[in-house]
């Protein structure tokens, strides 16, 4: 998929070649692995009071699955929303402002999950 | 010819392409590529999953994502903020939200893994296309009844 022909001629109409579809199956087996957990973890957690919740995310190994579920779901999010985007989306000034909130929220919302969870797990 | 244009021109508006010769057809109306639902074209389970797991993909991205974020950031506010957004996930209005959230995610779910099954190259002959579509409405509907059961 990645034939050194592709870097010559710029890598096709998208200028970035099979990335973006790569990305987005990585980061989707990514998210299929983390499912168990999440659904354990969902369900478990599904009406808990206040200590519950706080005690299970304090742990070190639910802490780092929820900063990797974080990483991979809003990585994913940005892949599948630009697709969306450049499909339905035909205002050129549109479609680039839109482009760039999706990125711009989706790194932030990875940033602020990664905090939460680690101000978590450390107890602060 | 005017019979004839007329003609033409109600067959536009229906979105039917049996003239494509005729220079009407380049009127604004026409849309950019086969419109797949609704009236104009048979039921498919292929375009029907299609764009579900597009909608569903669109849910989570701007409602379930955001409130899973909220829900680790009210948590790591303490308990007073914890107990609001509990409060209001207990609420009709979040009861919804969240079996949405679990339908959306379970039909993403296996969707996502059929699409991963085709581009490894598998089942990729329409009646296994066909299969594995009710395959994966079945799987998701009891998954997400599974999952609600379970939270409940």
């Amino acid at each position: 998929m990645q034939n050194p022909l592709a870097r010559v001629r710029g890598a096709g109409s998208s200028g970035e070649g099979s990335h973006h579809w790569r990305s987005q199956r990585y980061s989707a087996l990514i998210l299929l692995l983390l499912t168990p957990w999440v659904l354990m973890t969902g369900v478990s957690l599904a009406g808990a009071d206040y200590p519950t919740a706080i005690a299970t995310m304090s742990s070190p190994f639910n802490a780092g699955m929820a900063i990797m579920l974080a990483g991979s779901l809003f990585y994913h999010i940005q892949l599948g929303l630009q697709v969306v985007i450049e499909d339905y989306i035909h205002i050129a000034i549109l479609e680039f402002a839109l482009l760039l909130i999706v990125r711009f929220a989706c790194i932030v919302a990875f940033l602020i999950s990664a905090i939460a969870a680690l101000q978590l797990a450390l107890g602060a | 010819m005017v019979i004839g244009r007329k003609r033409v021109v109600a067959a536009t508006s229906e979105f039917d392409f049996r003239e494509k010769g005729q220079q009407t057809m380049s009127s604004s109306k026409r849309p950019m590529s086969p419109y797949m639902l609704g009236p104009y074209y048979k039921f498919q389970i292929t375009s029907v999953l299609s764009i579900l797991n597009r909608l569903t993909g669109v849910f989570m991205s701007v409602v379930t994502a955001p409130l899973l974020l909220c829900w680790l950031v009210a948590l790591a506010s303490g308990d007073e903020a914890f107990m609001g957004l509990s409060t209001w996930l207990g609420s009709i209005l979040g009861k919804l939200v969240i079996a949405a959230s679990v339908f959306s995610f379970s039909f993403h779910l296996f969707g996502g893994i059929r699409h991963l099954i085709w581009d490894a190259g598998w089942m990729l002959e329409i009646s296994q296309v066909r299969a594995s579509g009710w395959i994966a409405v079945i799987a998701s509907l009891l998954l997400s009844l599974a999952v609600l059961g379970a939270g409940l």
